[in-house]
């Protein structure tokens, strides 16, 4: 008779955090692994490159004149091998990619997370306030994405002149409105749920509401938003470079680097420019990929 | 032998499995049964018992990975199993044909009522226009849908629930199938409508001598329709015979504990018999706060006075400048709680019961401080629940709330013991030294074991985390809890459990409920007083057992009359 009902109920399944089974279902996509992969040994390279280089593309003295624009395969007068040619001063262009990146992916990462911090901290705080506060921030934000981000990033960085803080400002500027309304739509779903009314029925102070319980439901599809926006933000840096208005002679960053070699497209010497084209592209293809495996992982209607 | 000797449909020794990657599910291992024709066989189980996937197995609607293992299915002799999809197709919808549980799921809201009842009618006929829509229109009349003429060009969210599950029955008998299967087809409806249909499905049956097999958990809408009852369990059916030998007399143990689960069979307020597994330690109770200023207990405790709430859709930016412009008018406003005022002993449980659409959650939240009404205020202890002034917060602790999906009521993102210590620390109930032990001691007391401190909602069961959904609630010393429907949604055997803890609990700490459902047998079985709400007001009022046996209201004696009972022994 005793057994006729369960009197307990099954044991909870083995103890995973939500982190764990991220990372066990993303493996299972090979193109993200190697995507990933990539992106990480880039990274790796970037913040290495003063002991990954051959060359300090910056140290004038290190420069010799004789061995400009040499073809790859190169052995210059250091008797190195320069693997990937050299540019117009008879700088290592491997050398210069690494130090290129380095500038990229720094300019990308901190104008993204800028950008994030803004734009989530309007877009959250918009939701949770709701009424005036979020129709007035709201309707900005749809303003502005009214525009291209490449058009407002060149008018502000024309504005702001030339420099790092400068660009980046441009950068967060012209992205913060993408995170402010993916933050604003997954805050309002998740505001309207039952745990977060389970929380106000407590209560909890506000800050304690928004933060703990709204924000992390809301990051699924922000990691989205921030990877492919991380990429775009690497790519209006390189365009807003190439055409002079971006970084400083002195930072070249890679889209400076093809800006450079592009005078000597046609004159045969494609290797100035290729080069640092194709570590822009790697880069921003594994990005991209990266944050689409993120993106069909965290969309339930793709779920099996 | 005669096609008439011949059963319209022999299903014999049917394994359904599905081979997932984690191994093989058996969600149907060996059943079998026989329907005559114009029989009505009520298949009963618990949630993943695999009642539904019987049905989906006799329909051939299985998705992949479920696959027929083995068995036979023979509608009047001929086998099912193994038929190609082709002429499978052909005898979906015209020799059997379904109806599930939720109609908006399964009507398409891009197409009118009447395109869709002509898709189904052309699948294996060739109509015409015109006879096409005489057809469509006599189908739904023949389902009880008034003024079909008119309603035949309304799209799916036209309708109310009750009408969409009409139109899905009117489809399903378009051919004159000789099998109907419907999986809880009145599961996601009012006990009102529920009573409607359940009515009409009789007598259509009865009228068109179409066999029926009614697939659902609730035993009592069973007993009201079916002749034959099979009830499974582990994709196997344990008892099977006519319905009222089957819950008057039930000879497996299985089929008795499910019958002593339900409320509605025991003593109100009592132990249920089969709500086992609530045996656990005492509640952690800490020296009450501000227990001196307490006003003496003949006062009422809970005072809701003049409560009113409304919702409206919020207008834009246009919509405004043409209000101003006196060119559009206002959105319609949804009025969910209409002055009501209802007051609440120290100790007692008042249960809320009312449809959707009632206002019975709207008002538990606005008692529970979660959302402000617009006029009138909730008092306890003859303190506000809420501030007073423009943006008005909840301002205290003693009022805290249970609800109904205990899925949605936990954040997926925080280890079950954060959420329960939460509350308190941020309260200064406990200190963080502490906070260890009192989740600990909570969870002994919801009956969990204490360890499960470190894991997240997605590892508990529907019972375990609305057991962890009562500790969170309690942990915070409330003297009044808001119970938002909170066995729902849960099977007959674990909503007994929950019912047993809830009663426990409630007289070991001496909480005061607000108890709001649409069940009515459980709101007979937990509370003292009820009050009866329906569009917004409190029709009626008073002590459980008057206002069940002697109703007063028009609208109670309907409630009370829809609510399909189980035959006595």
């Amino acid at each position: 008779m005793s057994q006729a009902l369960p009197t307990k109920e099954p044991l909870p399944a083995k103890e995973v955090s939500p982190t764990a089974r991220f990372w066990a279902e993303f493996r299972e996509s090979k193109v993200a692994v190697g995507a990933l992969v990539v992106v990480v040994l880039m990274l790796g390279v970037a913040i290495f490159a003063p002991l990954v280089a051959p060359q300090n593309p910056y140290d004038l003295a290190n420069l010799v004149l004789m061995d400009a624009r040499r073809p790859p395969g190169f052995i210059g007068s250091a008797g190195y091998t320069h693997i990937l040619g050299t540019d117009a001063q008879g700088r290592d262009l491997f050398s210069a990619i690494l130090y290129g990146l380095r500038i990229s992916l720094q300019m990308g990462l901190i104008a993204g997370s800028l950008a994030f911090t803004v734009g989530v901290t309007l877009g959250v705080g918009a939701a949770y306030l709701g009424g005036r506060w979020e129709a007035f921030i709201m309707r900005v934000v749809d303003l502005q994405l009214a525009f291209p981000a490449i058009l407002l990033a060149l008018v502000l960085s024309a504005l702001l002149g030339q420099g790092k803080t400068q660009l980046i400002a441009a950068l967060a500027a012209a992205q913060y409105a993408y995170f402010a309304r993916t933050a604003h739509g997954a805050a309002s779903a998740e505001r309207s749920k039952d745990y977060v009314e389970a929380v106000l029925s407590t209560p909890l102070p506000a800050w304690r509401v928004v933060l703990k319980h709204i924000f992390p439901n809301c990051l699924p599809p922000l990691i989205v938003v921030a990877t492919v926006q991380v990429a775009s933000a690497i790519a209006l840096e390189a365009t807003l470079s190439f055409l002079g208005v971006g970084l400083p002679v002195t930072e070249p960053s890679l889209g400076m680097l093809i800006s450079n070699g592009f005078q000597y497209m046609l004159s045969g010497r494609y290797w100035i420019s290729i080069y640092p084209g194709i570590a822009l592209i790697v880069l921003i293809v594994a990005i991209n990929l990266v944050g689409d495996r993120i993106r069909d992982q965290v969309n339930p209607r793709l779920k099996r | 032998m005669s096609a008439e000797a011949l059963p319209l449909l022999q299903v014999t020794d049917l394994a359904t499995w599905f081979h997932a990657r984690a191994g093989v599910v058996k969600a149907v291992d060996g059943v079998s049964f026989s329907l005559k024709r114009g029989e009505v066989m009520g298949l009963v189980g618990e949630s993943g018992s695999g009642k539904s996937i019987t049905g989906f197995s006799i329909i051939g609607l299985l998705d992949l990975p479920g696959r027929i293992e083995r068995g036979s299915i023979k509608l009047e002799g001929r086998e099912l199993v193994g038929l190609p999809p082709g002429e499978l197709r052909a005898i979906r919808g015209k020799a059997i044909s379904m109806v599930f549980q939720d109609p908006m799921m399964t009507l398409n809201p891009m197409l009118t009522i009447g395109d869709q009842i002509g898709l189904a009618l052309e699948a294996h006929e060739s109509v015409s226009g015109a006879e096409k829509r005489r057809r469509s229109i006599a189908a739904l009349a023949q389902v009880r849908i008034p003024e079909p003429d008119i309603k035949i060009d309304f799209y799916p969210h036209q309708f109310s629930g009750g009408m969409r599950q009409r139109v899905a029955i009117a489809i399903a008998l378009l051919h004159r199938p000789r099998l109907i299967i419907c999986d809880e087809p009145t599961t996601a409806l009012d006990v009102s409508i529920q009573a409607e249909i359940l009515a009409e499905m009789k007598e259509l049956v009865a009228e068109l001598g179409t066999a029926l097999i009614w697939i659902s958990h609730d035993l009592a809408t069973v007993a009201s329709i079916a002749d034959h009852v099979c009830v499974m369990r582990y994709g196997k059916i344990v008892e099977a015979g006519p319905v009222l030998q089957v819950l008057t007399r039930p000879q497996h143990p299985y089929t008795q504990g499910l019958l002593d689960s339900l409320p509605s069979r025991a003593k109100p307020g009592a132990m249920l018999a089969r709500g086992a597994g609530t045996d656990a330690a005492p509640p952690p109770r800490l020296p009450r706060q501000a227990e001196s200023g307490r006003r003496s207990a003949d006062l009422p405790y809970v005072v809701i006075e003049n409560v009113a709430k409304r919702f409206q859709r919020k207008s834009g930016v246009l919509r405004l400048l043409a209000q101003k412009a006196g060119l559009a008018g206002p959105l319609p406003l949804v009025q969910a709680v209409d002055a009501v005022s209802l007051s609440i002993a120290r100790g007692e449980a008042l249960g809320l019961v009312g449809e959707s659409g009632s206002g019975k959650s709207t008002l538990g939240r606005m008692v529970a401080g979660i959302y402000a009404p617009d006029s009138g205020h909730v008092l306890l202890d003859g303190e506000r629940v809420m501030s007073e002034g423009e943006a008005p917060h909840k301002i205290t602790t003693r009022i805290q709330t249970i609800f109904q999906d205990p899925f949605a009521s936990l954040n997926p993102r925080m280890r079950i013991g954060d959420s329960i210590s939460e509350g308190p620390l941020a309260h200064g109930l406990v200190g963080r030294a502490e906070a260890v032990t009192y989740v600990a001691q909570w969870l002994a007391a919801v009956g969990l074991d204490p360890a499960f401190a470190g894991r997240y909602p997605h590892q508990f069961s529907g019972g375990q985390r609305q057991r962890v959904a009562i500790a969170r609630a309690l942990a915070m010393q409330p003297d009044v809890v808001v119970c938002d429907e909170p066995v729902a949604s849960l099977d007959v055997s674990i909503q007994a459990q929950i019912i047993n803890l809830l009663i426990r609990l409630r007289q070991e700490l001496g909480l005061t409920l607000l108890f709001i459902s649409h069940d009515l047998s459980v709101v007979r079985h937990l509370c003292d007083r009820v009050a009866i709400m329906h569009r917004g007001r409190i029709v009626e009022s008073g002590p459980a057992g008057e206002v069940y046996d002697n109703p007063r209201d028009d609208y109670t004696k309907r409630l009370l009359a829809a609510v399909p009972v189980l035959p006595v022994a």
